[in-house]
């Protein structure tokens, strides 16, 4: 496995103690233990542990409310940003705890790539909108270098075709769905490891939702994703392994296949069934 | 079947309709009303000052000689010397050494007459000796007299003769004390909004320095006029009546405005930009820099216009840093006395001589224009650049 060092020089090692999980044979690219959050006063996540597996898409379902998107902010950190957030407990990704106080955000962030609910590109040209990470992250320095990678981003979410005769164009004039394309070629541009996508299709109509799903499915290739979704058929078409969430705790997580078809909790099955109030 | 449902209006219905008619009479009364006000006080003040950007001016032949450029009175025909402004005079000795081949020659001109002929002929007073009057009349059978565009109203400074009276080095004065405003209060006020919009934390601290930011914004600006004497002029010893005490102390007055304006054109920045810019690995200040500066540029440079046009006309703190002074030359640096043109016309609103009322209406004339330029020039920057979301 390769190691990206977060930090620059450590080489702490922390160990966290695991829960008991799914039977598989694949490699942890990501270890949540006792994860607890509070916003203020309010208890958001009670203490939940999760592995995330290399190159798998892991869907984290459940009803509203429950802290999945909690959860998955706390994966890259940015619930940081949240003014009165408390956060306990360890995410481990490369050897090291996220939340050590060595670990340097903006690092971070350059390797795990975040797609919002509601496609936010930056307010300037769809080219730009690419080359802007690269750029700042020092990632690219020649232009015909950045146009490469604006090409091959552009290309790996399937937007290229519809763009490239308009790289000049602000990102914003684009469609729900390109934007949302746009922002996960924004995010991989910079070659992130992991990929978070807090409900990426619940602003798109059911044929952009296709075109989406079908890149993730293509983009699982070389990144490890972690998806939020309302749509249970969605988290049945994408998702690896699947999470429940309810009020803050994680109440089963497996292999999708067995969640949808055998949950071993009666809360899961209800919730699957469609019978949760 | 009816089931007695009438969809005529009920009682209570017209009732409700004649207060709603009743309010709507309110309103456009109090429209009407701030309409008038204003109609009737611009009407009053170009009927005042419209005489001000005009001049009487006499055709006379003027002789450059010896004599003349001594006694320089004698180089008009002396029934009408009387009549011509004494500037002109003055001006003869300077105008022969700027251009020595005029020396033995004879040219017409057009002259700018005395404040009394250029009042007596405007009807605003009749105090004119007879031999004058009947001067006049008979150069105005000859066609020798003519109203004039007053451009010394615009080119020349302060003086105490109203016909040579002008605004020039008040605009000098205002674009000096407007340049230190800029320089001092923009970046001062833009780095504090930034500071207390997107880094501050929220604690009793800083909320402490937002409340009173907000209440800077409502001190009575003779207030800060007292601040600026005591600050810069006795304690950083700032040269008084100086363009730089001015704007320091007028800056003390923009920095709120622009403050409250820049960290509301922040605040209309959406959240998931700062949040799309930090996911990909900027920083914070990368993702201010980069998305979120550009985009509140247009509400931060209205806000600054607007707090800029505020302190344009502003007075009163200038009063007491010396400001309201007798400037007849343009400060030609940042440390000599200075004027501004609110100060100048409070000065002229204050001279005896009925020629400095329609200069003070000429002077408000030309500073409301001014004033109404920028604020349009806000708005116009407003409609265009500012996004919606
Ligand atoms: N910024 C915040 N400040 C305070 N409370 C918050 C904040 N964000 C979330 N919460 C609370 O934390 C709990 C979990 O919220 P979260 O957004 O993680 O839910 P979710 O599962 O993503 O819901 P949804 O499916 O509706 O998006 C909720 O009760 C919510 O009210
Ligand atoms: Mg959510």
């Amino acid at each position: 496995m390769r190691t990206r060092d977060l930090t620059g020089d450590s080489t702490q090692v922390v160990r966290v103690p695991t829960m008991e999980r799914p039977r598989v044979n694949q490699s942890t690219k990501m270890s949540v233990s006792d994860l607890a959050v509070w916003y203020g006063e309010k208890q958001a996540l009670h203490g939940v542990s999760l592995d995330v597996y290399e190159n798998e898409v892991t869907a984290l379902i459940g009803p509203s409310g429950c802290g999945k998107s909690t959860f998955l902010r706390c994966l890259n950190r940015m619930n940081d940003l949240v003014p009165g957030v408390r956060i306990e407990g360890a995410v481990v990704f490369e050897d090291q705890n996220i939340y050590a106080s060595e670990v340097d955000v903006v690092e971070l962030r350059s390797h795990i790539g975040m797609v919002f609910q509601k496609p936010n590109p930056f307010p300037k040209s769809i080219y730009e909108n690419i080359a802007y990470a690269p750029k700042i992250l020092g990632q690219v320095r020649k232009r015909t270098d950045m146009d490469d990678l604006v090409e091959r981003s552009l290309k790996r979410a399937g937007l290229w075709e519809e763009v490239k005769d308009r790289l000049d164009a602000p990102g914003l004039s684009l469609s729900g769905g390109q934007q949302q394309r746009l922002c996960i070629a924004r995010a991989i541009a910079v070659s992130p490891s992991v990929l978070l996508m807090d409900e990426p299709c619940s602003a798109l109509d059911p044929v952009a939702t296709a075109t989406v799903e079908q890149l993730i499915d293509e983009l699982k290739e070389n990144y490890t994703i972690v998806i939020v979704t309302h749509n249970l058929q969605q988290a049945a078409r994408v998702a690896g392994y699947t999470a429940f969430f309810h009020l803050g705790n994680i109440v089963e997580f497996s292999d999708t296949d067995s969640l949808f078809t055998h949950p071993r909790e009666k809360k899961t099955e209800d919730y699957i069934t469609g019978r949760y109030g | 079947m009816s089931q007695g449902i009438s969809l005529q209006p009920s009682r209570q219905l017209r009732r409700r309709y004649r207060a709603e008619r009743r309010f709507k009479a309110y309103c456009v009364g109090a429209l009407l009303l701030s309409i008038a006000f204003l109609v009737l006080f611009f009407s009053d003040m170009v009927r005042q000052g419209h005489s001000a950007f005009i001049q009487t001016e006499i055709q006379a032949e003027v002789t450059y000689n010896e004599d003349t450029v001594k006694f320089t009175n004698e180089s008009v025909d002396e029934s009408i010397a009387p009549l011509v402004s004494r500037a002109f005079f003055r001006s003869i000795p300077r105008r022969v050494d700027a251009d020595p081949s005029l020396m033995g020659t004879t040219e017409t001109l057009w002259l700018t007459a005395t404040a009394d002929v250029d009042q007596y002929r405007k009807k605003y007073s009749d105090r004119l000796e007879p031999e004058m009057q009947s001067t006049l009349e008979r150069l105005e059978s000859e066609g020798k007299v003519s109203y004039g565009f007053n451009k010394g109203l615009f080119t020349s400074g302060d003086s105490k003769i109203p016909s040579n009276a002008g605004l020039w080095s008040a605009f000098v004065g205002t674009f000096y004390v407007m340049l230190v405003v800029l320089a001092v209060s923009f970046p001062i006020g833009v780095a504090t909004a930034i500071y207390l919009e997107e880094f501050a934390p929220d604690n009793r601290f800083t909320q402490g320095v937002e409340i009173n930011i907000n209440n800077l914004a409502a001190v009575p600006s003779i207030l800060f006029g007292l601040l600026g004497l005591a600050i810069f002029i006795n304690f950083f010893g700032v040269p008084r009546s100086s363009a730089l005490a001015g704007g320091l102390t007028l800056s003390l007055m923009t920095l709120p405005v622009i403050i409250i304006s820049t960290r509301a054109a922040l605040r209309a920045v959406p959240q998931n930009i700062r949040q799309g810019a930090q996911a990909v690995g900027a920083s914070r200040w990368q993702a201010i820099r980069d998305h979120v500066l550009p985009l509140s540029l247009p509400g931060i440079l209205t806000g600054t216009i607007i707090g800029v046009a505020q302190a344009m006309g502003e007075t009163a703190p200038l009063l007491l840093i010396g400001m309201i002074a007798y400037i007849p030359d343009a400060p030609t640096s940042m440390t000599e006395a200075a004027t501004v043109l609110p100060a100048q016309i409070f000065t002229w609103a204050g001279m005896p001589e009925r020629a400095y009322v329609s200069l003070t209406a000429a002077g408000i004339l030309v500073l409301l224009s001014l004033l109404i330029t920028l604020n349009a020039t806000a708005v116009i920057l407003r409609n265009r650049f500012e996004r919606r979301w």
